[in-house]
C-alpha cells in the first residue's frame, strides 16, 4: 500500500541568539491511508515541530534545512504557498495542545467553523453553517443549532476540544494530525474525547498522526507508534509490539519509568539525567549519556535506523544486547525468555 | 491498636472543614455578595504521622484549596484543623505559632512560578532558616544549604545560581530542598511532579521517598493522576467538587474500591497496555460548578448507580465499608 504521508530524514533547525538549536535531525515517519500513528516522546522530543514542518507552520526562526514530505506522492516543502494552503485544514487537519487558546474568544463559534469551510468548499453561507452544525451534533454537542451562536468562553474545556475536532473533520480531511488532544483534560472528560476519536476514525476513513507523551492514550488509540528523543525516531513498530516487545533502551525505560494503576512497581526505575538539550545535541546517539548500554561507539557514531525485525525499526548499536529487567517484565506481564525468542 | 495508641499517631485532623469563596457582583453602588464557590464543603480527614495520604481528584474537586487551609495560605470559612491536637487557628502563644508554621511546609506545583527568579538558590533555600534560625550563624546557614543540595540530588555549586539555569526536575528539587530545610514534620505536596516529564517524574517520586526515610516526613500528597496517588500513597483520599467520596488504605480505594465515582475515575484512565481491552464507564458530562452544587449526592448527574430518587433527595452519610474505608455513597459497590 501506498502511504499517505512519507516523511523522509527531515530536518528542521532553530535559528536563535544562543545558536542553532537542531530540533529535527533526520526524522524518518510514515502514515497510511486510515492508519492511527502515535509519535510518543517528551518535552523537546521534536513531536510538534514535526507536525509543524509537514504543515510548514513553523516559526519564523525555524526552517526546513532537508529532507522530503511528501503527501500523496507530493512534496510538501517545494509546494508553493497558495497550493501549500490548500493542503492546510482541508487535506491535513490539525488539532492543537491547548483548547482554551485555540479559539478565537471574540468570535462565535459558527464564524470560525464556517470560515473554514467557506475557504475550502464551494458552498453557500448557509450550506457551510448547515455542515458546521452537523459536525459539531457528530462530536456529540447537544443542540448544536442553537449553541454555535455562543463564544468560546461558554464552553468547558472538554467542550472546547470537542468544537476543535468538529472545525477539523468539517472538511473531511485525509489526515488528521492531533497534538496532545487530551493533555489540558481532566479523566473522566479524556475518557469522553477519546472515545470521539474512535467514533471519527471509523466514521470519516481518517488517517490519523496522535502526538502525545501519555503512553496509554497511544496504547488505547493508535496502531503504530514512532518513539521519538532528542530530535530523532528512536523505534518504530507496531503499538501492539512496541509494548510488549521494546527493543530501544529507551523506549524500555520510558515504559518502566511509569507508575501503574495494575501492578504494584516499588520503586520505580528512573532514567538518569534530564532530555538533552538541542542546542548542543551529544554527539552519536542522543541517547547514549542516559543510556545504561552505551559503549564507546555510542557516543562517536549515530546508530543507523534499520529494519531488524519486519516492520520493526529501532535507532541503537546494541538492540541485540537490550534486556528487559525485571520490572519491565512485570509491567508487561511477559516472560523474559517469551520476549528474547521474538527477537 | 487501642484508641488511645491510634490517638497519639495523629498528626493532623481536619474536622467539617469548608472554604467557600464568595461570588460578588459589582453592583450600582458598592458589590454584593451573589454566591459562593465552595470550594471545600465539609472535609474530614486524619492524617496519621510517617504516612503519606494521597488527595486525588479531578480539576475544581477542590484538593489545592484543602491543601492550602492546611498550611494556613487559605483561612478556613467554618472548621477546625488540629495540628498535634491544637487548633491552628487558636494559637494561645507566638511560639506556638511559629512551631506550626516550621513543621509544616508545601511544595508547589509549578517550580517555574514557586521560585523567585531574583534570588540565588542559596537564599531560596536558606530563607526558611533565616526566619526560623535567626541565630545560626552563616556558616552553618550556608554548610545546611549544601547539605540539602546533596540530599536532593544537586551540586554545591548550583547554590550560587538563579533558578532559571535549572530544568524542570532541578527546581522541583530546589523547591523540595527549601521545603526540608527547617526539618519540618508534615509536607503538604501539591501536584510535585505534575508539570515534569516521565522520567524525570519518576526521580522526583524517587527522592521523595528516599527523603520520608530519611527525615521521618509526613506527606500529603496532592494530584490529579491516579497511577502517581497508588504510587506514592498509604492511605488514600478521592475528592470531588469539594467534599471527600471515599477514603481509605490504597488497597482499599484501588482494589476494594467502593464509591462509583472511584471505579469511573479508575476505567477512565487509559493503560499502557495494548491487549488489555477495557470496558470503560464513561462519565456523562462534566463536573458541576461549585457554585451551583446538585442536590443530595454531588455525583448523582452523572453517576451510572444514581437511582433518580434517593439519590436525588439525600446527601449520603460516610459510611464505613470496613474498618478504615470510607465510603459517601447510597449504593457502594461491595
Amino acid at each position: 500500500m501506498e502511504p499517505l504521508l512519507e516523511v523522509k530524514n527531515l530536518m528542521t533547525h532553530f535559528f536563535t541568539e544562543a545558536g542553532v538549536v537542531e530540533a529535527l535531525d533526520g526524522i524518518d515517519l510514515t502514515v497510511f491511508p486510515k492508519e492511527s500513528v502515535g509519535i510518543v516522546g517528551e518535552s523537546g522530543c521534536g513531536k510538534t515541530q514535526t507536525a509543524y514542518s509537514i504543515l510548514r507552520i513553523l516559526a519564523q526562526n525555524g526552517q526546513i534545512i532537508d529532507g522530503e514530505i511528501l503527501y500523496k506522492g507530493e512534496d510538501l516543502i517545494t509546494l508553493p504557498e497558495a497550493e501549500m494552503r490548500n493542503i492546510r485544514g482541508k487535506e491535513i487537519a490539525m488539532i492543537f495542545q491547548d483548547p482554551m487558546t485555540s479559539l478565537n474568544p471574540v468570535i462565535r463559534i459558527a464564524d470560525q467553523m464556517i470560515e473554514v469551510i467557506a475557504l475550502h468548499r464551494d458552498v453557500s453561507a448557509i450550506e457551510a453553517r448547515e455542515l458546521a452544525i452537523n459536525a459539531l451534533t457528530a462530536v456529540g454537542l447537544s443542540e448544536a443549532d442553537k449553541r454555535i451562536d455562543e463564544y468560546p468562553h461558554k464552553f468547558s474545556g472538554g467542550m472546547r476540544q470537542r468544537i476543535l475536532i468538529a472545525r477539523a473533520i468539517a472538511l473531511q480531511p485525509s489526515l488528521l494530525i492531533a497534538d496532545e488532544p487530551t493533555t489540558a483534560l481532566d479523566v473522566t472528560i479524556q475518557a469522553q474525547v477519546l472515545e470521539i476519536f474512535k467514533d471519527m476514525r471509523d466514521k470519516f476513513d481518517l488517517a490519523m498522526m496522535l502526538i502525545t507523551h501519555n503512553l496509554g492514550v497511544v496504547a488505547e488509540l493508535t496502531e503504530r507508534v514512532h518513539i521519538f528523543y532528542g530530535g530523532r525516531v528512536a523505534e518504530v513498530g507496531s503499538t501492539f509490539d512496541i509494548f510488549t516487545k521494546p527493543m530501544h533502551p529507551y523506549t524500555i525505560a520510558l515504559l518502566e519509568s511509569i507508575p501503574s494503576l495494575d501492578v504494584d512497581k516499588g520503586r520505580l526505575a528512573t532514567i538518569p539525567g534530564s532530555v538533552p538539550q538541542l542546542i548542543n545535541p551529544p554527539q552519536g546517539c542522543r541517547f547514549h549519556p542516559r543510556c545504561r548500554y552505551a559503549k564507546e561507539i555510542c557516543s562517536k557514531d549515530r546508530p543507523p535506523m534499520e529494519e531488524k525485525v519486519p516492520g520493526r525499526f529501532v535507532a541503537c548499536h546494541f538492540w541485540e544486547e537490550v534486556e528487559i529487567s525485571d520490572l519491565a517484565e512485570q509491567v508487561l506481564g511477559q516472560k523474559k525468555k517469551d520476549i528474547k525468542k521474538a527477537k | 491498636m487501642t484508641a488511645e495508641s491510634h490517638k497519639s499517631k495523629i498528626l493532623l485532623e481536619l474536622r467539617d472543614v469548608r472554604k467557600w469563596f464568595p461570588v460578588k457582583e459589582q453592583g450600582f453602588v458598592g458589590s454584593r455578595q451573589v454566591a459562593n464557590i465552595k470550594a471545600v464543603d465539609g472535609v474530614n480527614l486524619v492524617i496519621y504521622r510517617g504516612e503519606t495520604l494521597g488527595l486525588v481528584g479531578e480539576s475544581g474537586c477542590g484538593k489545592t484549596t484543602t491543601g492550602k487551609v492546611i498550611v494556613k495560605l487559605e483561612v478556613p470559612t467554618t472548621g477546625q484543623i488540629l495540628y498535634n491536637g491544637q487548633d491552628i487557628y487558636a494559637f494561645h502563644t507566638k511560639e506556638d505559632e511559629m512551631y506550626f508554621k516550621r513543621n509544616v511546609q508545601m511544595i508547589f506545583q509549578d517550580p517555574y512560578s514557586s521560585l523567585n527568579p531574583r534570588m540565588l538558590v542559596m537564599d531560596i533555600i536558606g530563607e526558611g532558616l533565616d526566619i526560623h534560625e535567626p541565630k545560626m550563624s552563616k556558616l552553618r546557614r550556608d554548610e545546611k544549604v549544601y547539605d540539602l543540595l546533596d540530599k536532593v540530588g544537586l551540586e554545591r555549586y548550583h547554590a550560587m545560581r538563579y533558578p532559571h539555569e535549572f530544568s524542570g526536575g532541578q527546581r522541583q528539587r530546589i523547591g523540595i530542598a527549601r521545603s526540608l530545610s527547617v526539618n519540618p514534620e508534615l509536607v503538604v505536596a501539591d501536584e510535585p511532579v505534575s508539570a515534569l516529564d516521565v522520567s524525570v517524574q519518576a526521580q522526583i517520586l524517587n527522592l521523595m521517598q528516599d527523603l520520608q526515610k530519611q527525615f521521618n516526613l509526613t506527606y500529603i500528597f496532592v494530584a490529579h493522576d491516579l497511577s502517581v496517588i497508588k504510587h506514592v500513597s498509604d492511605r488514600v483520599a478521592v475528592m470531588y467538587l469539594g467534599t471527600i467520596v471515599e477514603y481509605g488504605s490504597n488497597n482499599q480505594v484501588f482494589t476494594e474500591t467502593g464509591h462509583p465515582y472511584t471505579v469511573s475515575l479508575m476505567s477512565a484512565i487509559p493503560r499502557p497496555d495494548p491487549r488489555r481491552k477495557m470496558k470503560r464507564i464513561v462519565l456523562p458530562g462534566e463536573p458541576p460548578s461549585p457554585i451551583n452544587v446538585p442536590t443530595g449526592c454531588r455525583f448523582h448527574p452523572r453517576c451510572y448507580k444514581s437511582d433518580g430518587e434517593k439519590c436525588i433527595k439525600e446527601d449520603p452519610p460516610m459510611i464505613e465499608l470496613e474498618e478504615g474505608h470510607l465510603v459517601k455513597c447510597h449504593y457502594p459497590e461491595m
